[in-house]
Parts: C-alpha cells; sequence; structure tokens
C-alpha cells in the first residue's frame, strides 16, 4: 500500500523562556517571562507565570510592583540567544527531512512518511533530539494536513499523556471528535476571531461543527481561504508545504511580523534592515545581485484589504553594495497602501554573479564599492554587534523599533565572547 | 533580528565557498605552481566541532579543575549530545547553576570530583539524580 506523506509540526514550548532556562538552570521550576520589545509586556510566559493568572501580553509596569513577592523573573527579549537557538533547532530538524518549512523563529512544518508505528517513534525521537543537543523542550503533532498537524501538536502540548508527541491517525476518532468538540472554532489555525460570530450564527461554534460543514458553502458565504481549512480538518491536505526558500541563484529575506505593519515609513526600515541584510550576505560569499525583488503582503488568514505589492528593480551593476540594495528595496515604497495591515515583507537578490568575474566598465563602477562601504558597515556589526552602524533608517537613528530598550536582558551566550555561559569550577 | 531565511541557512556553505577561493594571487602570466595543491586552510570549526546544533562554549570560573588542565578563564567546548561515561569532564547543574567537575561511575557509586585537592568530591546516589548539561571535550587554554 502506498502511504501518503504526512505532515509533523514541530514547536519549542514556551520558546523564548526555555531559550533562557537552557543557560541558566536556576530560572528551572520559577515563573518566568519574556518582555516584548522596549521591555513593553509579556510576549512569554512559562507555565509557572501562566499559574500566577498572569495573561498574555501584559504591560510590565502592570506586573512590575508585584514581581518580587510572586519571585517573578522578567527578562528582555534576547534576540541574539533566540535567533541561534532557533537556527540550531531548524537545522536539526532538517536532518529528518528534506521537506523542512520553517514557519516562525520556532516552529516548523515537516514532510514524513511512514506506518503510524513509525511515525509517532519519529515524533519522539526529534522531540528527545532537540532536548538533548539544543536544550529546549518541543513538541510534536503528525497528521496528514498542516491544520491537524497543528491541532495535533496543540493537544500534545495541554495533555500530558501523549508525553508531547501526538499522531493524529493513531488516536481513536471518538476521542478526536470529542477534542474537535470542546475547542472553540478560533482555537483552529487560520480562522480569525473576528470570523466567529459568523460561523456561529450559522451553528458553527467548535472546530468539529466546522470540519462537518460543506465546503462549498463555505467558500461562497466566506472565502477560499476558510474552504481550504474545512477540507484540511476533514483530511484533505491544502495548504502545501512552502519550497525551500534559499536557491543557488537567489537569496531571501523576509519574515512575519509579530505586529502587522500599517505605514510606509515602519515598511521603509524593515526594507533598509533587509538591504543591509542582503548585502551582508552576498559580501560574505562573495557574490553580487544583478536584480531585486522587494515585495510585501497581508495575512492570508485575512482576505478583505487584500495586498500585495511587489516590485521588481533591475540593478544598474551586479552589486552586493548596501546603499544601491537598499535604495533599490525602497521602490516598493510608492506601492504601500498606508492604513493596510502588511503581514509580511521581503526581499529577494536574483540573479547572482560571483565577484568580480568581469570588471565593470569604470563608466558603470558603483562609486560606493570602491569606497568599501559594504565592508565597513559589516566589520562594525560584527565587532559591536547588530544596530551598532546603519544605514539611513536601517540604522540606530532608525526610531523605537530597532532601537530597543533592553533593561533586563540576559547574557548572549552563543554569539559574544564576553558573554559566555559561566561554568563553576569550585 | 532573529531572521530566519530557510532551514540549512547558506552559512553551512561558508567554510566551503571561503576555501573554494585561492588565497593565491593569481599571476596574469605564470600560474602559481602552489595553485593545484592549495585544497583550503585548516578549519578550527571543523576541526573542533563535531556538530553544531549540540556544540557550546562556556567559560570557566574558578580553579577546581587545575589538575586537568582546565583554569580559571578558559574556554571550554561543550558537546550535549555525547554521552557521559566514567572519566568524562562534564557540566552538570548542581543548586540551579553550572558547574564543571570530573564523572565517576564506579562499582562504589557515582561521584562528582574535583581535580584540586583544595575542592571536595561530591558524592551523588545514582547517576538518574544528576542532570548533566554535557560533557566537555576541549579546553581553550591561555598560555
Amino acid at each position: 500500500m502506498r502511504r501518503m506523506p504526512q505532515i509533523a509540526h514541530v514547536d519549542v514550548n514556551c520558546f523564548y523562556a526555555s531559550a533562557e532556562r537552557a543557560f541558566d538552570p536556576s530560572l528551572e521550576g520559577r515563573p518566568v517571562i519574556v518582555l516584548s520589545n522596549n521591555d513593553g509586556c509579556a510576549v512569554t510566559r512559562s507555565p509557572e507565570a501562566k499559574a500566577l493568572g498572569i495573561p498574555m501580553g501584559e504591560p510590565w509596569f502592570k506586573l512590575a510592583p508585584r514581581a518580587k513577592e510572586w519571585g517573578l523573573i522578567a527578562l528582555s527579549s534576547n534576540y541574539e540567544l533566540y535567533g541561534d537557538i532557533s537556527a540550531r533547532v531548524m537545522e536539526l530538524l532538517g536532518r529528518y527531512s528534506a521537506w523542512l518549512e520553517v514557519y516562525s523563529i520556532d516552529e516548523a512544518f515537516l514532510g514524513v512518511k511512514g506506518t503510524p508505528a513509525e511515525l509517532l517513534a519519529l515524533g519522539r525521537s526529534m522531540k528527545a533530539a532537540v532536548r538533548r543537543n539544543v536544550g529546549v523542550p518541543v513538541c510534536v503533532g503528525i497528521a496528514a494536513t498542516k491544520t491537524l498537524a497543528k491541532l495535533a501538536n496543540k493537544w500534545a502540548k495541554n495533555n500530558p499523556a501523549f508525553g508531547g508527541v501526538c499522531h493524529w491517525d493513531s488516536v481513536p476518532l471518538p476521542e478526536r471528535e470529542g477534542l474537535m468538540g470542546r475547542l472553540s472554532v478560533v482555537e483552529i489555525w487560520g480562522v480569525a476571531t473576528r470570523l466567529t460570530r459568523r460561523l456561529n450564527v450559522m451553528g458553527i461554534f467548535s472546530i468539529l461543527d466546522l470540519s462537518r460543514a460543506d465546503p462549498v458553502m463555505i467558500r461562497d458565504r466566506f472565502s477560499v481561504v476558510m474552504m481550504r481549512t474545512v477540507l484540511e480538518l476533514q483530511g484533505t491536505p491544502c495548504i502545501p508545504m512552502e519550497e525551500e526558500r534559499i536557491g543557488r541563484d537567489q537569496l531571501i529575506f523576509s519574515r512575519s511580523f509579530a505586529v502587522p505593519i500599517t505605514t510606509a515609513a515602519g515598511m521603509r526600515q524593515v526594507l533598509s534592515v533587509y538591504g543591509q541584510q542582503a548585502s551582508a550576505r552576498l559580501a560574505k560569499h562573495d557574490l553580487q545581485a544583478k536584480v531585486l525583488t522587494a515585495f510585501a503582503g497581508t495575512s492570508h488568514f485575512n482576505p478583505k484589504d487584500t495586498s500585495y505589492p511587489s516590485v521588481c528593480v533591475p540593478l544598474p551593476m551586479p552589486t552586493a553594495d548596501p546603499v544601491i540594495l537598499t535604495k533599490a528595496a525602497h521602490a516598493l515604497l510608492p506601492l504601500i497602501n498606508e492604513g493596510i495591515r502588511y503581514a509580511r515583507a521581503g526581499i529577494m537578490v536574483t540573479d547572482l554573479r560571483p565577484t568580480g568575474n568581469q570588471a565593470p566598465l569604470a563608466l558603470f563602477e558603483n562609486p560606493h564599492e570602491e569606497r568599501r562601504v559594504g565592508t565597513l558597515l559589516e566589520d562594525v556589526t560584527r565587532r559591536y554587534g547588530r544596530g551598532s552602524i546603519g544605514l539611513g533608517y536601517g540604522g540606530i537613528r532608525g526610531g523605537p523599533d530597532w532601537t530597543m530598550k533592553r533593561d533586563m536582558l540576559s547574557p548572549r551566550y552563543t554569539t559574544h565572547w564576553d558573554e559566555l555561559p559561566l561554568v563553576k569550577a569550585a | 533580528m532573529g531572521v530566519i531565511v530557510g532551514p540549512r541557512v547558506i552559512e553551512a556553505g561558508v567554510s566551503l565557498l571561503s576555501v573554494l577561493v585561492s588565497p593565491v594571487p593569481v599571476a596574469a602570466g605564470f600560474p602559481s605552481p602552489a595553485q593545484d595543491y592549495f585544497d583550503g586552510r585548516i578549519d578550527l570549526n571543523e576541526h573542533l566541532i563535531k556538530d553544531i546544533t549540540s556544540t557550546y562554549v562556556v567559560r570557566v570560573s574558578g580553579e577546581s579543575m587545575e589538575g586537568a588542565g582546565i583554569s580559571d578563564g578558559d574556554e571550554l567546548i561543550v558537546n550535549r549530545a555525547l554521552e557521559p561515561v566514567d572519566g568524562s569532564v562534564v557540566v552538570a547543574v548542581l543548586d540551579g547553576e553550572l558547574t564543571i567537575k570530573r564523572l565517576r561511575i564506579t562499582p562504589a557509586g557515582v561521584m562528582l570530583q574535583a581535580e584540586n585537592p583544595a575542592y571536595p568530591d561530591i558524592r551523588v546516589p545514582a547517576l538518574s539524580d544528576l542532570v548533566i548539561w554535557g560533557v566537555a571535550t576541549r579546553c581553550l587554554h591561555y598560555v
């Protein structure tokens, strides 16, 4: 019998807090929260912090007066650490499947194949390996579709009986239906909170209700997006795995935003940062790009006010120059509609070629390359850290989003020699 | 900013790329006779790190491991994926702190040994009572 591939969804439990605990065992068993940019509000809560009744997104100024009494530990977001831990987790997961989609900093989808017993064993093996090698706990959900894999993962997290790994099809049907019947439809991946009222009017309250709805009717009343969710709940894969995003001849810098960007000014900052990242990456590999594409998009879970502007800019000469790349990326700005909630943006550089393969005619020689602006930026960044220098809006004067207040920052254990974890020899 | 650009970030190929570029200046007229023999500089990462996902660098604070050639301020390369055995130099979690000791597993019991007579050994009821954070594989000692 030919087995259909299944999808494993792996994500790190309380990622930021777990990354902190991996290097500071004294945080184990204590309530820990990690604060958002500028030490604004709690974005990650350890189970102990949740047990104190601290809601997600609670502003720090409200918590601070009681922190001592609770024994609550608050930490600033240590992005250098989280980025490295994330990269390690993803690299390790990549060894389990050639078909890996990094969905966010702490979660990934993997294409997997095998008998139910094999899939369970695979999930347990991944969980154990990430814990042992990297030092953070993950849960795994495995199912026929992405939507069900996410649901299985959530179940594995909340029901200790699974031991952190849930293979959806191995759970008896009545139990699965019991779970889907208990969970409100907002709990499912891809259903926006604001649509629940309309679903409720139609008698759809639980995930089970939605899974039993007629997909065509759902498409007509809502959208293709919602229809896909229904089909996925019924076990028909509709949300494909995203292709591997690094090819030999292109580099992509893109991410989803935690908070949507709604202004051209905000978008300008993001594009500036990507322009400089692309420049650094190209220089590192002795490559130059001939074409830059900049793009942005609204959430595909939000079928209203959709906007997917993109612009393709042929560069005046093959280049890795940050000034030129950033300028090219800004060509997207006139297409940005103020007020639209952009959920992601990125740039892609293509048509890459090795630096200096053919010397350009002096006429086309790039004035900045001559002065080694890119190399200088890179050297300063390596030495003094990201954000210590930058161009225009990508630089330190880029505004509050990029110049964060991080008063309770833990050491950047894995990226800075002078902040390595200390081991006691006493 | 924690931007992840795909799973096997191109970083993996960095050392490969850099060795492909010859450090020998390419003369226009006569090719260097060394050119054909160059197959890459020695690479410390490759030498010291078996698995990048499980390897961390930590700094030693204190003198209790002097006898093992590990001094205050040295950097240790620690692999979390290794199975600790009798004689391993391990980073163990003791009272919420990362601590470096020599692990002894003998018929008489499990012990965390200091390598300096001025410091006491610690007896452990069983290996399962110990949280081993990783196994040290190399010491970067300042000379």
